[in-house]
């Protein structure tokens, strides 16, 4: 594959791992201004909520969804597993607003249980379809951010929005931390397959409760090692990243435009 | 005699109240030096490196950079001439992208945008890490990000560059291309200091060894003087390099030209 090769040698319970962050290194938007990115993908978002009409949240599914597989360049059914979880959630809930549960037969249809009836209207059932469209709207449209740009950018992004330093700053330790811990977790739990460790049942628990202590001290160690090495390169208690500019264009700003005018006019026409 | 860049005085160094690392270490530097550190492992090595660049910072030990008496505060400044390359680069890396990470420490050295995208940019050309530039740091090879953490320091510009066993966990290719850069560095006029096990490797490399033993300097010397002290090398739990060993065998035999002492295969086949 294309962005596999793009990126080089990893492994595959990394490229797992780090799924959403990985397409956003090797999206081929990524190079656009990071606070574009996020401020357009929240400005859709909310357009999507206010406007609240079942066309609008359609239109924006297939368009982001568009961008998602064009744009970050995910495939059809990577996309889809990527979604299903929250798709998930989405048919629980609105599956619970749809339908109801009555001591008496009542509704458009119903099924008779063994002591109460499933029913369902059908005016519940469009308003629970248009939930359902319009949470799928504004999923699509947060994936599209993840998935458009990496962790950091998008806490470089809050930096400019003046969030606390401390609290960027913990964010970007813990988003390069992730994937240490990740990796030496990976590693832990190999070496103890290797000998057994998941033999059974109960070696299992014992193994795992291992892994997790084991985990916390090695974690304590690398932040030690790490501490020493930001220090021998200067690190005086404040980061100072280097930040790429990427200047927003004229045609990105009016795309959004258009696309808000186009979402307004389906809210107002139809 | 070479002009000197640092010079230790009596540095010791606890991380424990009555467990001395370092005990009155003195090792005066001379520049563009290639100087290889030896020892076992707990030997002390690392912390001495971690006090000369000024992560570790010793309560009795004088320092002279360039003559001058480093005190207090200024102890701090040493790490912006002494870079320390660690060993496990996974440690060192600290931004999400290759250019990012380059750009850490002279973006800590405060210096103007321009400049750090100039030392970036050649830092990353001297690594030859141009193509890697957008890449986040977690999806490099093991190679790849030995090359980032030397592209790190390059782009500090120190005088004096400190490498922790830089050969360990690398392929031969990768080893050998390290084994060039190095090469590279010093024509530059860099003073190299390589802390390593592989005694063929300093063998080869170096022009000076310093063999640490429990904490003290066991003996500082010219490659070969330091290679010739047998007792010296059992007690430090080295041994001969392959190559000293093979010129000695064929020297019995009356095989090769006296006083030769190849150091690569290449110089063994013209001896012969």
């Amino acid at each position: 594959m294309k962005k596999r090769r793009l990126l080089g040698h990893q492994h595959t319970h990394f490229y797992k791992a780090a799924g959403i962050d990985y397409y956003a290194c090797q999206s081929r938007i990524r190079h656009w201004n990071g606070c574009y990115k996020v401020c357009a993908a929240v400005w859709i978002l909310i357009l999507c909520l206010i406007l609240d009409h079942p066309w609008v949240s359609a239109f924006v599914i297939l368009t982001v969804g568009a961008i998602n597989l064009i744009g970050n360049g995910v495939s059809f059914w990577e996309y889809l597993s990527l979604i299903k979880v929250p798709i998930a959630f989405l048919v629980m809930g609105c599956g619970a607003i749809a339908f109801g549960i009555s001591p008496d037969p009542k509704g458009d249809w119903y099924i008779r249980l063994p002591w109460f009836f499933l029913y369902f209207t059908v005016e519940a059932f469009i308003q629970a379809a248009e939930l359902f469209l319009k949470a799928m709207g504004a999923i699509s449209v947060l994936y599209l951010m993840a998935l458009s740009t990496p962790a950091s950018e998008i806490v470089m992004v809050m930096r400019k929005m003046h969030m606390p330093k401390l609290l960027t700053e913990l964010m970007y330790m813990m988003y390069r931390f992730i994937f240490i811990l990740t990796e030496v977790h990976s590693n832990l739990k190999t070496a103890a397959i290797s000998r057994l460790g998941d033999a059974d049942f109960r070696t299992s628990c014992v193994t795992f409760g291992k892994i997790g202590a084991n985990l916390l001290i090695l974690s304590l160690k690398k932040a030690n090692t790490y501490y020493d090495a930001m220090v021998s390169r200067g690190y005086d208690g404040e980061f100072f990243f280097w930040e790429e500019e990427k200047p927003v264009r004229i045609w990105q700003i009016l795309s959004l435009g258009l696309y808000t005018v186009v979402l307004i006019c389906l809210e107002r026409n139809l | 005699m070479r002009e000197e860049i640092l010079r230790v005085e009596h540095l010791t160094y606890e991380y424990q109240p009555g467990y001395p690392a370092l005990k009155d270490v003195n090792l005066s530097i001379g520049r563009g030096e290639k100087i290889a550190v030896m020892g076992s492992n707990g030997a002390g090595k690392s912390t001495f490196f971690l006090n000369l660049n000024g992560v570790l910072q010793a309560e009795t030990g004088e320092f002279y950079y360039c003559g001058e008496k480093i005190t207090g505060k200024q102890r701090r400044n040493l790490r912006r001439h002494i870079g320390f390359v660690f060993q496990d680069a996974d440690n060192q890396m600290i931004a999400s992208t290759v250019q990012a990470e380059v750009a850490f420490g002279p973006m800590n050295l405060k210096l103007p945008r321009e400049e750090v995208q100039e030392q970036v940019e050649r830092a990353l050309a001297y690594m030859n890490l141009q193509q890697y530039r957008n890449r986040p740091l977690h999806y490099l090879s093991g190679g790849e990000k030995k090359r980032v953490s030397i592209a790190d320091i390059i782009a500090m510009r120190p005088e004096l560059i400190l490498f922790d066993e830089p050969t360990s966990s690398l392929d031969p290719y990768s080893a050998n291309r390290l084994e060039q850069v190095l090469e590279d560095l010093s024509k530059e006029g860099k003073t190299l200091l390589i802390s390593t096990h592989d005694v063929d490797f300093a063998y080869r490399w170096a022009e000076r060894i310093v063999v640490f033993d429990h904490g003290k300097i066991l003996a500082d010397g010219k490659t070969l003087e330091v290679f010739c002290q047998e007792q010296m090398l059992c007690q430090a739990h080295l041994k001969k390099p392959e190559m000293l060993q093979v010129y000695e065998t064929l020297r019995k035999k009356g095989l090769i030209r006296e006083g030769s002492y190849p150091r690569q295969a290449g110089e063994l086949a013209e001896a012969m």
